[in-house]
């Protein structure tokens, strides 16, 4: 059922190229579709898995904050929507990133960082995966509170809700980094207990995921596809048929069966 | 468990669809760069609207890039474009016999010569440098309108053209393309007002072929400048009223339409799949 965390990261990177390369909404659009079909069909266990959730409200704030921006300078139907897509550009690449971290284990991740930069892999894989512990850890804290009635709404429930999830958050990480020093990360020995398999399934959404972003990189270059739509003046964005098939092979990972691994011994 | 028949179908399916997709991007990349291959020399699009019709040229170049304003002598010379040059040659006082003479350059002023760049999917960016310091190259759209504003969100743009609408294949014949007038009222504001225009509005442009070529080229003396001693064949490639019309847009509803199936399609998946899941409990 797993796909390798290898395979996980080329498919980001890719989707990631997608989105970079256009602002044409169907594109967009329809790539955050895949990113959530893909986040719906590959549930994770643990925090890492509510984290689409809190990437999606990110991108939504991002998008409207870029688009706000405009109020400050001339107001008119073009620029709105020039900073609508930019906006819109930015949230879907949000997302794509929300998908990686819910779908992915960081830790897996972390697993093939070389092992003279297994270091800095650590931290950034901390990094990643702080939001949606902390997320976590928010509705932990408020659920342990409603049970004792101490519950409250708004701003100022902040403060007694703030001490708890900074001390439970520096818990988890004496204990996240005990754990792994009893495996042996850190100190040049490697755990090889369970590696994690290359599938089927796994190159083929590698597969799928480069040949999307290779359609997308050569219909920038060449100017197809409408991947910019023009604003000035405002016009109807036309859509590619086969860059529309290249978004969705970045589905791919959401339909690959879980018997293909078993299937391959 | 042994499951190779149902693996190979999968892997069979995922080959179709990556064939499908390689066949008509590759189609694509070539289709971009066809025009410039059957002609063999470097051309570049100049499109000049005057607020009351639009002409387009398709220019061959005489160097590897030109600037904007020698892109307008070389459509003087090849289809009798006429213009003025005004401060020593640096700027567009006249085009098509609109505009004023070079004594007294900006005499129309508020109206004058908007320098557009095309940025090659049909929309154009207002020009930040002038046309001599400008570079056009093989495959370059360049455009001027006549208005008032002196920025891009406030000056009229020229209609929505890329270099495949200007320089077909066919264009170096000498038969002229007219180009049906969808609506003979140019709008004032053209940015906002295509902005609800649907992607079915290409219906509306085929059926009224009563407005061709209204040709101009030549026909306006004023040009001090105007060289058309070595015209070749003058032919306007094509000319229309319309502010805006999408050049391609045949295809656009069935790209939409197939990207909004799909999306509809993964989002009825997915929603399945949670729900099932939840059915089941915490898996």
């Amino acid at each position: 059922m797993k796909i390798h965390p290898a395979a996980w990261i080329g498919w980001a990177t890719c989707a990631g190229l997608v989105a970079f390369t256009t602002t044409n909404p169907f594109y967009l659009g329809l790539l955050v579709v895949v990113a959530w079909f893909v986040h719906a069909m590959r549930p994770a266990a643990g925090p890492a898995a509510r984290s689409f959730r809190v990437f999606a409200i990110a991108a939504l704030v991002t998008m409207a904050l870029r688009t706000a921006l405009v109020f400050l300078g001339t107001v008119n139907a073009a620029n709105v929507a020039y900073a609508a897509l930019e906006g819109a550009r930015l949230a879907t690449l949000l997302i794509v990133f929300g998908t990686f971290n819910a779908v992915s284990d960081p830790f897996g991740v972390l697993r093939l960082a070389p092992r003279r930069f297994h270091e800095p892999a650590l931290a950034a894989a901390l990094a990643l995966s702080i939001a949606p512990r902390t997320v976590a850890m928010v509705e932990q804290v408020r659920e342990g509170q409603r049970l004792r009635g101490i519950g409250g709404a708004g701003w100022r429930a902040l403060p007694s809700l703030a001490v708890p999830v900074l001390a439970t958050g520096m818990d988890e990480a004496v204990t996240l980094a005990e754990s792994m020093d009893a495996r042996g990360h850190g100190r040049g020995r490697r755990s090889r207990y369970r590696p994690d398999r290359w599938s089927v399934g796994a190159a083929v959404t590698l597969a799928a995921a480069v040949v999307a972003a290779a359609a997308f990189l050569a219909a920038a270059f060449s100017g197809a596809g409408d991947l910019h739509p023009s604003t000035t003046p405002l016009r109807w964005p036309s859509v590619e048929p086969a860059l529309v098939v290249a978004v969705l092979l970045l589905a791919v990972p959401g339909v690959v069966p879980a018997d293909v691994e078993a299937a391959r011994r | 468990m042994l499951n190779v028949g149902r693996v190979a179908s999968r892997l069979l399916v995922a080959g179709v669809v990556l064939a499908a997709l390689l066949g008509p991007a590759a189609a694509a990349t070539s289709a971009g760069s066809a025009c410039a291959a059957t002609a063999g020399q470097p051309h570049a699009a100049l499109v000049v609207d005057t607020g009351s019709q639009t002409v387009t040229y398709c220019v061959q170049l005489d160097a590897p890039t030109v600037n904007g304003l020698h892109l307008i002598e070389l459509a003087g010379q090849q289809y009798g474009l006429s213009y003025v040059f005004g401060f020593g040659g640096a700027a567009v006082c006249s085009l098509d016999g609109v505009g004023s003479g070079a004594d007294d350059c900006f005499g129309s002023y508020p109206d004058f010569w908007g320098y557009w760049h095309g940025n090659g999917s049909g929309g154009w960016t207002w020009a930040s440098a002038g046309a001599g310091s400008a570079s056009i190259g093989d495959g370059g759209i360049d455009g001027w309108s006549w208005g008032t504003g002196s920025d891009g969100d406030t000056h009229p743009a020229p209609p929505s053209l890329r270099f495949s609408d200007v320089c077909t294949d066919s264009s170096p014949s000498p038969s002229p393309k007219p180009k049906p007038k969808p609506s003979p009222t140019r709008k004032a504001s053209g940015a906002t007002g295509n902005a609800a225009a649907s992607p079915t509005s290409s219906a509306t442009a085929t059926k009224s072929p009563k407005g061709t070529h209204t040709g101009s080229a030549g026909s306006s003396p004023t040009g001090s400048a105007a060289a058309s001693d070595g015209a070749q064949s003058p032919e306007i490639v094509h000319a229309s009223l319309a502010a805006g019309q999408a050049p391609s847009s045949s295809s656009s509803p069935a790209g939409a339409l197939i990207a909004l199936g799909a999306a509809v399609a993964l989002g009825a998946g997915g929603l399945f799949a949670v729900r099932r899941r939840r059915g089941q409990g915490p898996a």
